[in-house]
């Protein structure tokens, strides 16, 4: 690794300050991509500032109104929340599917959300929960709904010098949710598909990762879907509408053809969980 | 550039110069000649690096030094007290769970917390808590069977 300087704020605004004096700094969370990357030479940062002690980005805050995931909370804080665990199982499910244990007590949601990888798989279950991220940047506070903060792979809306503080998102989102991941290796893996898909009273919220540039919402499907009875052809209809809506590529871990069966048939095959279970 | 950090290292009050470029695996391995911790992959993903810190397993190649300030570091070296094995370590020898042991240190810092947190795991919690580690050469039965002896030996420890 090159030679760095280290920082460690001890509130955002002088995160933001170090930012702004810093150009080309690296915030380090986790730091299960980013030094990785600086261990491979694809990022030589010249400041770490190391945001993970701010007492701002700390905790779970579970309220009547909205649920609150600090900037620093790591996948295994997600999980072992009992209140997380039993509310929000899907949301569960894929921060465990996440890496390795160790991995897990690292990395931080925000991390997965911010490297903005198609494949994040904590990012399906928060965009059929109508995720909300907070940052603090020079300019204050900002709300980004998820659904528009990824733009392309590894790009989103937030700003050089802003820093996500977390993220919200209301309690009452869903009535229920699965989170299927598709993966060559049950544990340790990247998704080859991961999805999300949830019901709220007669609507449908559908999310994939790993299909197209950034992980995204299926809006043509859950218009499909809304009020509808899931019959085995409305399923199997939604499945086909699916299929046209994604534009997954080929790569190691599957074939472009593969990816687009996947879709269809995990998309079918939680419709009919959701079905089964009311 | 080197940093002043304060951190525990197996139970000691540890004053220390970290190379600010340098991860927690190297800086174990080559400022405190603690070469327990293993460097397989470099990318979190095979577990021979792994150390308790903070009472939670980390791959410690994906830690950097300057982070420890103010922490708490237990190693493989540090699982032993007094010359004596834990029963962890005892179970790894008498259930022949190693052949060439460049896994073996990462394997039982990480079922060390997974007993602690689950101190009668099934077969399948085990084969899930131990899924960070990468063994290349047992086919991991026998450290499966090591860690559920371990643990039977820590139960009867506490009873």
């Amino acid at each position: 690794m090159e030679n760095f300087v280290y920082y460690k704020p001890q509130t955002l605004k002088e995160c933001v300050s170090l930012l702004e004096e810093h150009p080309d700094a690296a915030l380090l969370n986790g730091g299960t991509d980013l030094i990785i990357q600086m261990r491979e030479g694809l990022r030589i940062p010249t400041d770490i500032i190391d945001i993970k002690n701010i007492p701002d980005l700390q905790g779970i805050k579970v309220g009547p109104d909205e649920i609150f995931i600090g900037g620093a909370v790591t996948m295994s804080q997600v999980y072992d929340h009992p209140e997380l665990s039993k509310l929000f199982p899907y949301l569960c499910d894929a921060a465990r599917s996440v890496g390795s244990i160790q991995i897990r007590n690292r990395a931080t949601i925000a991390g997965n959300l911010v490297n903005a990888s198609p494949l994040a798989d904590t990012a399906t279950p928060l965009l059929c929960l109508e995720a909300v991220i907070h940052t603090y940047g020079p300019n204050g506070t900002r709300e980004i709904p998820l659904n528009e903060f990824f733009v392309f792979v590894r790009k989103t809306l937030l700003e050089p010098n802003e820093v996500v503080t977390g993220i919200s998102f209301k309690p009452d989102a869903l009535d229920k949710a699965v989170f299927t991941k598709l993966s060559r290796r049950n544990e340790v893996d990247l998704s080859t598909v991961c999805c999300s898909v949830g019901r709220k009273g007669g609507e449908y919220r559908i999310a994939f990762g790993s299909v197209a540039p950034t992980p995204l919402r299926l809006l043509d499907v859950e218009a499909y879907l809304k009020d509808k009875e899931l019959t085995d052809d409305v399923r199997r209809e939604a499945a086909e509408i699916a299929r046209g809506t994604v534009s997954p590529i080929s790569d190691v871990r599957a074939s472009k053809e593969y990816r687009l069966d996947m879709v269809a048939n995990i998309l079918e095959d939680a419709l009919a969980i959701l079905q089964k279970e009311g | 550039m080197k940093q002043l950090i304060n951190f525990k290292l197996n139970g000691e009050e540890v004053e220390h110069y970290a190379p600010l470029n340098r991860t927690l695996l190297k800086m174990l391995r080559e400022d405190f000649d603690l070469t327990g911790a293993k460097e397989g992959c470099g990318a979190g993903e095979c577990g021979a690096c792994t150390v308790i810190m903070d009472g939670v397993a980390v791959n410690s190649c994906l830690v950097l030094a300057a982070e420890l300030d103010g922490r708490e570091v237990t190693t493989i070296e540090g699982l032993s007290m007094d010359g004596k094995l834990d029963p962890l370590q005892v179970a790894f020898v008498n259930e022949a769970a190693l052949q060439c042991g460049y896994c073996t240190p990462g394997m039982i810092m990480t079922a060390k917390v997974l007993l602690k947190n689950n101190p009668q795991p099934s077969e399948d919690e085990i084969k899930e808590g131990i899924s960070g580690n990468l063994c290349r050469c047992t086919g991991y039965k026998k450290i499966i069977e090591a860690i559920q002896s371990a643990a039977d030996k820590y139960q009867a420890e506490n009873e």
